[in-house]
């Protein structure tokens, strides 16, 4: 095989290693790094409330399709929880499925709460500039670390 | 456009890379006049921080005339000359609203990259990696500005390009480690590095009213400007018995505040300098706290120590029971530029801080290389290397 063809298929597999790892780091707590090991089942780890801190009023929420659009969107798949946050915090703003869920789905909902907080509190999503600026040839592990990237929006605790 | 970019572990070059727009109606577009290196721009080019990819624009210090507004955008105009804190910060969301502008929620798009390491994700920053947020940097031609009626602040007309140009980090940062440290008038503080933001912190902590200053560090010639321009005594450690000299000068008791100003590569003398060395190298630490450990050890009891130096990660002997025996507030932040700019650029006009002498190499923009070489390896007494892209 030849060399770029194989190093194409490097770079393949490892963006979606990259993929896996951030995947994999959502359930992983490093050494150190606070925490102790997780013990939520996989089934009690997606019934979870996942919950974004609003800095709005509970009404300015919004019900069924007066939800933010992300939200919205999502339909009757997700039930939604508002409440006021304590102190001068803002609202609480929970949501899980109501049924079984992908890590897939998991990832959308992770990138609607956020996206719903924005528009509330901004009224609008932040893009990003658009990759590369510069230069870039395909390596390995560049194309893991694309895939992380490209996957960090719908990624993280929530 | 003309930009500066990370090609790989030390390596930086300057390539032809798209011209920035418009993608948010908050957004500016500016016309860089001036950037300048910052010493955490070395832990991305050393490789500390893993989360570049060549080509990514590097710089986040920084300042310019606008040449294009969105919509959304009150407070700025066409041709405004401007300097922008280098961290994006909605000022919406209740951090914003509290002035902690580096931990905003809406300024990171991409919090999976660092929740799981940190538990939350801080605000987004220009030119440090897609860990925050993966933003073109500002050593370039133009730069696209998020948010620009919260991060932008225009420049009174009798300050210097090269003076405000600090306005944007160095000094907002400095000033947040004193003013967040509480220093006033009776305090003794320290500061570890003599930097431009440990000068900074160093200044800062003169004008709220310390009684002393000492600031800390090895190289001569950044001492030499501490006492010129700052306004504060010196040790320098590779002379000196830092602790020694501290407990001499302040009667005993250790500094009231203690300000590290240096960060995860940290040098010092003695064996525990290889000790980081070689832990972090094989990364079974990814930072070198060598500064945050003496802090801690020569900080008087009941004292503040605030970490103002850019950690990454985990680091190894962090002294805890010094920390908790001798009941010691400990505080740090990224720096809430948002919240000081509007003061720093005042005293800047009222002659109160000057910056001027912290560019000791103002070049072109294609020599952007060779001024990180020189800022890299402290060549020609440099202290920080501002670009020009019009040079």
């Amino acid at each position: 095989m030849a060399i770029p063809k194989l190093l194409s298929r490097a770079a393949g597999m490892a963006a979606e290693a990259g993929g896996v790892v951030v995947d994999r780091v959502q359930h992983f707590r490093v050494p150190g790094a606070g925490g102790g090991p997780p013990t939520d089942s996989p089934d009690r780890s997606v019934q979870r409330w996942r919950v974004v801190t609003v800095l709005c009023s509970p009404e300015q929420i919004g019900t069924g399709d007066a939800l933010p659009a992300p939200l919205a969107e999502l339909g009757d798949r997700i039930e939604i929880r508002v409440t006021p946050a304590p102190g001068d915090k803002g609202t609480e703003l929970a949501a899980r499925y109501r049924g079984p869920a992908t890590e897939e789905d998991l990832r959308e909902l992770r990138s609607a709460l956020r996206r719903a907080k924005q528009l509330i509190e901004v009224g609008e999503v932040l893009r990003v500039d658009p990759v590369p600026h510069g230069k870039r040839k395909p390596t390995p592990q560049g194309a893991a670390l694309e895939k992380a990237t490209e996957q960090a929006p719908k990624e993280g605790v929530l | 456009m003309k930009a500066a970019t990370w090609r790989g572990t030390d390596e930086v070059a300057v390539e032809r890379v798209p011209d920035p727009a418009i993608l948010n109606s908050h957004d500016v577009i500016l016309k860089v006049r001036q950037s300048v290196t910052c010493g955490s721009d070395l832990h991305l080019l050393g490789g500390y921080i893993p989360f570049m990819r060549a080509g990514d624009v590097l710089g986040h210090e920084f300042l310019g005339e606008v040449v294009e507004a969105g919509p959304n955008v009150r407070n700025h105009g066409v041709g405004d000359r401007v300097v922008v804190c280098s961290f994006i910060s909605c000022g919406k969301c209740w951090f914003c609203t509290h002035e902690m502008y580096s931990a905003c929620d809406n300024g990171n798009p991409n919090p999976g990259l660092t929740e799981p390491v940190w538990g939350q994700a801080p605000g987004g920053c220009y030119g440090y990696s897609h860990a925050l947020g993966g933003f073109q940097g500002s050593h370039a031609d133009y730069i696209r500005v998020p948010y620009a009626d919260v991060g932008a602040f225009a420049v009174p007309d009798g300050v210097s390009d090269t003076r405000a140009l600090f306005a944007s980090d160095s000094a907002p940062t400095g000033w947040m480690g004193a003013d967040l440290s509480e220093v006033g008038p009776g305090d003794c503080v320290a500061v570890w590095g003599a930097g431009a933001v440990g000068q900074m912190a160093a200044r800062a902590s003169v004008l709220l009213g310390a009684d002393q200053v000492v600031v800390i560090d090895r190289y001569a010639y950044r001492l030499d400007q501490v006492e010129r321009h700052i306004g504060a005594e010196t040790i320098n450690y590779e002379q000196t018995d830092v602790e020694a000299e501290l407990r001499e000068r302040t009667g005993g008791r250790g500094p009231d505040v203690c300000i590290e100003a240096v960060g995860m590569e940290a040098h010092s003398p003695g064996p525990q300098y290889l000790y980081d060395q070689v832990k972090q190298q094989l990364r079974l630490e990814t930072d070198r706290p060598a500064a945050v450990r003496q802090a801690i050890h020569v900080c008087r009891k009941g004292g503040r120590v605030f970490i103002l130096g850019v950690f990454a990660g985990m680091v190894d002997k962090f002294p805890l029971g010094a920390v908790m025996n001798k009941g010691l507030t400990i505080r740090s932040a990224q720096q809430h530029g948002q919240r000081y700019i509007p003061r720093i650029l005042r005293l800047m006009e009222n002659d109160e801080l000057r910056t001027e002498h912290l560019a000791t190499h103002v070049m072109p923009l294609d020599q952007a290389a060779e001024g990180y070489r020189k800022f890299k390896e402290k060549d020609d007494n440099c202290v920080r290397a501002v670009f020009e892209p019009a040079g």
